[in-house]
């Protein structure tokens, strides 16, 4: 009998052990559960359903008006403007942001110690209040009084004037820059770039630390003789899952671009609306003017535009995009 | 070396321009109103005495004043007393460029309060972010329990929304229940951070089991284990961690500029430089881009102490 019990008691006392270990398991979970709920999928829910009325903060109640905000969305001129700026923005800065960080990276790991140094160069704007460095460059492009405009009117009377740019330039002015609406969007697009390459630079540096150089000596044996040969058939391959990760997460902080704008032009987004990005439009459609209808159905379209690239992510990692 | 001269060439122009606009905004803080205007200077102005106009405004003498002065300046005329006040004003008034822009950075608007206001916005953000991520990570990666694959699945999904893309229904819910212009309002929404928590039981999960059952059997409870075991296993990652949070939040300025609206007293730094270029006319560049200076320069200094571990800090999102 004796024997029986003993690994019966045992097995009791390892399930008590294991009810013990589920109990703390969800009391240790249940915190960041609940707030999981309330902060971020709570909103999204709220967002959902708001953005089929026509609420507003501080009115009682509130009408259901079925699809008419996503119908003014995809109608309106306005939300034409929203959609052309932002895509304007993300498809520019996400391409040259990630094949500057990369050219940097390259250029950087292969000029020895020296290199280190522009890689803190390179990483300051990823640190500094973008806030206070909008308003820096909004000082720099000044028409009047900025270094740039400055620098331009200098370079008049001398050879540079062969080019169109700066010959019109010194015959009438130099642009207006963020006064301009051709130049507005570019000018943000501009900042972004200059913000956010360094970031994706040092995600580049270290995805190069694990490239083998064995297979560099390889390539050289198969008759890749030129760097640019050995680049395509081993860098950039080896480097696919940085790039998939920096090229994801550029577009998403691409997407969520504001403070440069609100800087710029806290009231309508730039000239003729040219900058008015989805971020700027949520914050000034739903926050400042209580549209909050259609500032949840921005919001909505906001959500699945990331969802979206984060899964085509997500998907592209687990296909595996690694040959090195 | 000199073959590769035409890298360095490039990596210097782009050095130049990613430079600029630092340059630029510490020189504009160095500077007189005028040498800013004339573009002249150098880097750091000439530092020539200058008068603050303001200062000399409101010490010009009312008749009253000029009454009472009258004795210190026997047999003169009101009108000689006045301008002799006024003298003695623009001498007190005068000062350097660069003590003017500094000085007026910190009087003009109440900065020492919006840098505390950050520091506290940020800290108590990262310490609840700590306290609510560290146990939950802990019970993902090395506790058994049924339900465990789905909170998992939940914590994949939440990193797939941005808390500044969700700011409107946020806001809402906040001014529903009378938070907004509160500390609580620049705390709440990032007191969840899901990435912390993936991060950290990504590390935990290279933690031996051993560690853990060793100190089950010396009877430390669960929460102790998380704390004083688990804790400082992880100094490492949390310190990366810490970095990713405090540059994150103390740079942001969209979720503040939403909710704290007029409040002043609760303005982070972001929004203190913001409420200065809004009321700013031509020959306040000075002191604004002084006020720029003074929240830029904190995080670049900790940044250029300890840059690898920045580095590490900031790139940790790209970790797998």
């Amino acid at each position: 009998m004796a024997v029986v019990e003993a690994p019966l008691a045992a097995a009791a006392r390892t399930t008590d052990a294991e009810v013990q270990q589920v109990r703390t398991a969800w009391w240790l979970t249940a915190p960041a559960l609940g707030l999981m709920f309330l902060i971020l999928l709570v909103p999204v829910m709220v967002a959902c359903v708001l953005s089929f009325t026509d609420y507003s903060l501080g009115n009682p109640g509130f009408n259901w008006v079925g699809v008419d905000n996503y119908d003014k969305l995809f109608n309106r001129s306005t939300y034409e403007k929203m959609f052309i700026a932002t895509f304007t923005y993300v498809v520019t800065v996400v391409p040259i942001s990630v094949a500057l960080g990369l050219g940097a990276a390259l250029l950087i790991n292969s000029v020895g110690r020296l290199g280190d140094l522009y890689k803190t160069i390179y990483f300051l704007p990823v640190m500094a209040t973008l806030l206070a460095m909008a308003i820096a460059w909004e000082f720099m492009l000044h028409p009047s009084i900025g270094m740039v405009n400055r620098g331009l009117e200098m370079t008049c009377g001398t050879v540079l004037e062969v080019i169109p740019f700066i010959a019109n330039g010194c015959a009438d002015r130099f642009p207006l820059w963020l006064g301009d609406r051709d130049y507005a969007i570019w000018v943000v697009c501009f900042i972004g770039i200059w913000q956010g390459f360094g970031f994706n630079m040092v995600l580049y540096l270290a995805g190069l630390t694990a490239v083998h150089r064995e297979l560099y000596h390889a390539a050289e044996m198969d008759g890749a003789k030129s760097g640019w040969d050995r680049f395509w058939l081993v860098t950039w391959p080896a480097l696919g899952p940085t790039t998939v990760f920096v090229v994801t997460i550029s577009c998403i902080r691409a997407f969520q671009v504001f403070d440069t704008i609100e800087a710029f032009w806290p009231q309508g987004g730039g000239p003729n609306k040219s900058a008015y990005v989805m971020m700027f439009a949520i914050f000034e459609k739903g926050i400042q003017q209580n549209l909050i209808g259609i500032g949840s159905a921005i919001t909505m379209l906001f959500l699945v535009f990331v969802m979206f690239l984060t899964l085509i992510q997500r998907w592209l990692v687990e296909r595996k995009v690694h040959y090195g | 070396m000199t073959r590769d001269w035409w890298k360095h060439m490039i990596l210097i122009i782009g050095a130049i321009i990613v430079i600029a606009p630092f340059y630029m905004m510490v020189s504009y803080s160095f500077k007189s109103p005028g040498e800013i205007d004339r573009g002249e200077g150098g880097f750091f102005g000439r530092q020539e005495l200058m008068v603050d106009e303001r200062c000399v405004k409101l010490r010009d003498p009312n008749r009253d004043e000029i009454a009472a002065a009258a004795p210190n300046y026997p047999g003169q005329s009101d009108n000689e007393i006045r301008e002799a006040i006024i003298a003695e004003a623009e001498a007190d008034c005068s000062m350097r460029p660069v003590v003017f822009n500094y000085s007026k950075a910190f009087t003009e608007a109440p900065l020492i309060r919006y840098l505390m206001n950050g520091v506290i916005v940020t800290a108590s953000i990262f310490l609840i972010q700590i306290v609510v991520a560290l146990p939950a990570a802990y019970a993902l990666a090395k506790l058994k329990f049924w339900g465990r694959e789905a909170v998992f699945g939940l914590v994949l999904f939440c990193l797939l929304i941005p808390v500044h893309a969700i700011a409107l229904p946020l806001y809402i819910m906040l001014a529903k229940i009378g938070l907004t212009n509160t500390y609580a309002a620049l705390v709440v929404p990032w007191t969840i951070s899901v990435f912390g928590i993936f991060l950290m039981r990504q590390f935990f999960m290279t933690v031996p089991d051993d560690l853990i059952d060793t100190a089950r059997m010396d009877g430390m409870s669960e929460m102790a284990i998380v704390w004083r075991v688990m804790l400082p296993t992880a100094i490492p990652a949390l310190l990366a961690f810490a970095i990713f949070s405090v540059v994150a939040h103390w740079n942001d300025y969209f979720w503040p500029r939403i909710v704290v609206t007029g409040n002043r007293d609760l303005f982070t730094p972001p929004l203190g430089l913001r409420e200065f270029k809004g009321d700013g006319d031509g020959s306040f560049f000075g002191p604004m881009m002084a006020t720029a200076t003074v929240i830029v320069t904190p995080l670049i200094v900790a940044f250029l102490l300890a840059q690898r571990r920045f580095i590490e800090g900031i790139t940790l999102s790209g970790m797998k």
